[in-house]
């Protein structure tokens, strides 16, 4: 059976980066004393991935690891043991024992929700301002970065949802294994829109991830 | 909330930020209002090799573990920190509850290396302590430090106010206690630092003068008052499986330099070295037993989730049972996938079983420290390794499949010779032989052979604490002349910087004036001196100047037998004249034996039943 796990990674904790934070669920994984398969090989690890890399810098309230068990355990007991084996900052809010046969969560990723705290008060609200004018454009250009360049692509088909309230934007923006629209772009895009022309300091929250249903709606990953 | 904002701003800038976010795993995080007592753990350097460091643990825990004091831990912040500190006009910060260093009831300094001194002022300074004792008031913290260097106190004594010197176990706990009392019964500075120089192993520098002659030695160390003991004996903890040991250890997010459990196996050394300072600081030899040891082992694999335990000791080889040891816990951790390594192996101890068992989870590259290339000067400083022994250790080795091999050599030792540095070059082509000598098809390929060459620093409190250290000159000499006959094909060769190795050598064995150079070389912006991109030697040089002291008086002089040491007033268990004997059997380049083989009389007889091998009729 496999374990599906939703998890925090906190603000305090934003700066961690993603290898470490697989590196802190798997020693996590080993304090808890659950029955966790190990790959097999030379240097056997246990078998854990996640949903998505969450980047440096960002927090994730509802990030997702999948847990393969060597024997069954029950959601409650694997919650419970899991958090006291976890830090404060990474905490486990659901688990959801699955199939081993149930698809691979990075292969059924469709979208990321974020919630965009923007520092500056007077930023926030020219950027908020500028949401409409923006949405209502047919394409929205952002440079993407590459591994060796920067390339100029339209994310206006990778934009869900875009809202905002007080100094923080909301998005919902496309995420799978094959394109993304980082926060990063979208408030680039943004700020052009704005004729912002500082730099935005923002606290990026990834609130959510999604896959999609039957009818194409999205819905949370964890429970498709 | 302001605090946090400013912090948060700070950590999106500086380059590596996992290192100052905290929050990781066992950090213990109580109360700050339901412990009377504040103890502000300071290491300094960075996050990275403090999180690397045993002692640091121990204490962590022992602090952590009373009903009424808390730990809290500080680093050295890199120095884009400390501009950005600066920037926000923000004070350092402990890791976990993020207070100012001046917030503390007691704020403490692990002294582990030389090169760490200036951190302890940029730590003071940042911290909002004033940075020397004289200049603190009833508000400010009781500022205190331990470890190897608190041995020779006198290069720091302006700025420490007490110094534990020796185990810190049980000193901790009582030195805690004493600063609790003054923090209640609201009793002055004074009266507690009086207090605290009554217990044994606490040195208070301020209540001690010192009187030179006038070519710079140390003429006399007079206590100020008759209350304070006019030697200062290190503690000594009898027993290590009735004391401290932690059975949780913070588990970094961030990869540090010892990413792992450190089991101590055992304390201290009875081989007699005589370059090392830990082999005697450390001593009497107390080995941990093996139930308690298993018990540890089983319980912080279980807190921590780590991969790997190191066996740690200055000489693991040397357990009584370590084969046992190794079979029983690789029995016991198997299943949980943990793997087991020995840091420090002696070549001459190296048990071909044990490195079989050893191989079983994980290979590694070996390591071996054979410190000098020539019998004669191996003699001399009683490192008590053969030719013979080393080749046999390399090819079993070798058949047992490592095949990348480090050998540690120190240059610089006195009486030493051109002929010894070649020496270490003819061993490294012996050992390359030794690999090709096993049959193609049972080596296991890719042979390395890394040969790494320190500058040798004369330390107290070993028999070579009166000798000259060669000056850098002679030093750069040195090298050219290795990196000539260490051109051998498949040998990597490492050097150590000598300019950092002189200044090493002028604090280890400096008194209290060099107080002054330091203060003056920090003012200047000397800072993490450890490290290669931050070493400012032309600036330590301009404080030496403006200070009127010459670093070669510290540094490159010899000492004559009868010179009253900076450090004579700290008693380490060994007396100076078992050094003297010491001294006199390296210029005739003659051995001494093991204590395991005979009692030696180094003076750890003096305290009653501690030392296993101790003969009370010895002298």
């Amino acid at each position: 059976m496999r374990m599906l796990a939703v998890f925090e990674k906190s603000e305090r904790i934003r700066h961690i980066g993603h290898l470490d934070i697989q590196r802190s669920v798997q020693r996590g994984l080993r304090r808890s004393g659950l029955p966790v398969a190990y790959s097999k090989g030379f240097n056997p690890h246990i078998l854990v991935t996640f949903a998505s890399a969450l980047s440096t810098g960002a927090c994730g309230k509802r990030e997702i690891m999948d847990v393969t068990m060597e024997e069954e355990v029950s959601e409650a007991v694997f919650l419970e043991k899991m958090n006291r084996a976890m830090p404060q900052e990474m905490q486990l809010c659901e688990a959801r024992a699955v199939d081993q046969k149930y698809p691979a969560l990075m292969a059924s990723l469709q979208a990321a929700r974020y919630d965009l705290l923007i520092r500056d008060q007077a930023q926030a609200e020219k950027l908020t301002g500028a949401i409409p004018g923006m949405m209502a454009r047919e394409t929205v250009t952002a440079m993407r970065k590459t591994k060796t360049a920067l390339k100029e692509c339209d994310i206006k088909p990778l934009i869900y949802e875009l809202t905002a309230e007080g100094q923080h934007i909301f998005a919902t923006l496309v995420l799978t294994e094959r394109e993304a629209c980082k926060p990063g772009m979208l408030i680039e895009a943004l700020s052009r829109e704005a004729g912002l022309e500082s730099e935005v300091r923002m606290l990026i929250t990834r609130t959510g991830l999604y896959g999609k249903n039957a009818e194409g709606s999205l819905i949370p990953l964890e429970q498709m | 909330m302001e605090l946090n904002d400013k912090i948060e701003k700070i950590l999106e800038k500086v380059q590596k930020a996992p290192r100052y976010t905290g929050g990781e795993m066992n950090t213990a995080v109580k109360a700050w209002d339901d412990c009377p007592l504040h103890f502000g753990f300071c290491f300094p350097d960075t996050y990275e090799v403090g999180m690397s460091h045993l002692g640091l643990k121990i204490l962590y825990g022992l602090i952590n573990n009373e009903s009424w004091s808390l730990c809290e831990r500080f680093f050295m912040p890199w120095t884009d920190m400390i501009a950005l500190m600066e920037e926000e006009n923000l004070p350092l910060l402990s890791m976990e509850s993020r207070r100012p260093l001046n917030a503390f009831d007691v704020v403490g300094f692990t002294l582990q290396y030389e090169m760490s001194f200036t951190n302890i002022l940029a730590m003071l300074k940042m911290g909002g302590i004033p940075l020397e004792s004289r200049e603190r008031s009833e508000t400010d913290p009781i500022v205190v430090a331990g470890g190897p260097c608190a041995f020779n106190p006198e290069p720091l004594a302006d700025f420490i106010d007490a110094f534990m010197i020796g185990d810190g176990e049980d000193v901790m706990t009582e030195l805690n206690r004493v600063i609790l009392e003054r923090k209640e019964k609201g009793l002055s500075r004074e009266e507690c630092l009086k207090s605290l120089a009554k217990l044994e192993g606490v040195y208070v520098p301020s209540l001690y003068d010192v009187t030179y002659n006038e070519d710079g030695t140390v003429a006399a160390v007079t206590p100020k008052c008759a209350e304070v003991p006019s030697v200062i004996r290190k503690r000594v903890v009898a027993d290590l499986n009735n004391t401290y040991y932690p059975e949780k250890i913070p588990v970094p997010y961030t990869e540090v330099i010892f990413d792992r459990i450190m089991l101590e196996i055992m304390r201290g050394c009875t081989r007699g070295c005589r370059f090392c300072q830990a082999g005697i600081l450390y001593r009497p030899v107390r080995e941990r037993s093996m139930e308690k040891l298993i018990d540890l082992a089983e319980k912080l694999v279980g807190a921590t989730g780590y991969e790997e335990i190191s066996l740690s000791s200055l000489s693991s080889g040397d357990y009584s049972c370590l084969p046992e040891l190794i079979r029983e816990l690789m029995k016991r951790l198997k299943d949980k996938r943990v793997s087991i390594s020995l840091p420090s192996l002696r070549i001459d101890s190296v048990l071909k079983e044990s490195l079989e068992e050893t191989q079983q989870v994980k290979k590694t590259s070996l390591t071996f420290a054979p410190e000098a290339g020539t019998q004669r000067m191996r003699d001399v400083i009683n490192k008590g390794v053969t030719e013979k022994d080393l080749l046999e250790k390399v090819r079993d080795a070798f058949e047992g499949g490592w095949s990348s091999v480090k050998l540690y050599f120190m240059s610089g030792l006195p009486t030493e010779t051109d002929a010894d540095l070649d020496g270490i070059a003819d061993l490294a082509r012996k050992v390359i032989a030794e690999y090709f000598n096993v049959p193609k098809t049972q080596r296991a390929k890719g042979l390395r052979v890394t040969v790494s060459v320190s500058v040798f620093v004369p330390k107290p409190f070993t028999p070579f604490q009166w000798a000259a250290q060669d000056t850098v000159e002679e030093n750069l000499r040195k090298q050219e002349h290795l990196k000539q006959v260490l051109n051998i094909k498949g040998v990597t060769f490492h050097w150590h910087e000598p300019y950092v190795s002189f200044l090493e050598a002028c604090f280890a064995r400096g008194d209290r004036r060099m107080g002054k150079v330091l203060r003056t070389a920090y003012e200047k912006g000397c800072i993490l001196d450890g490290w290669n991109e931050t070493f400012r030697y032309d600036l330590w040089m301009e404080a030496f100047k403006e200070c009127g002291l010459d670093p070669a008086f510290y540094a490159n002089r010899e000492r004559p037998a009868d010179e009253i040491l900076p450090w004579d007033h700290i008693d380490c268990g060994v007396t100076k004249d078992f050094f003297r004997r010491e001294k006199e059997k390296s210029d005739r380049a003659e051995t001494t034996k093991d204590c395991r083989k005979g009692c030696n009389g180094c003076g750890l007889q003096r305290w009653k039943g501690v030392c296993s091998y101790a003969n009370a009729g010895s002298v």
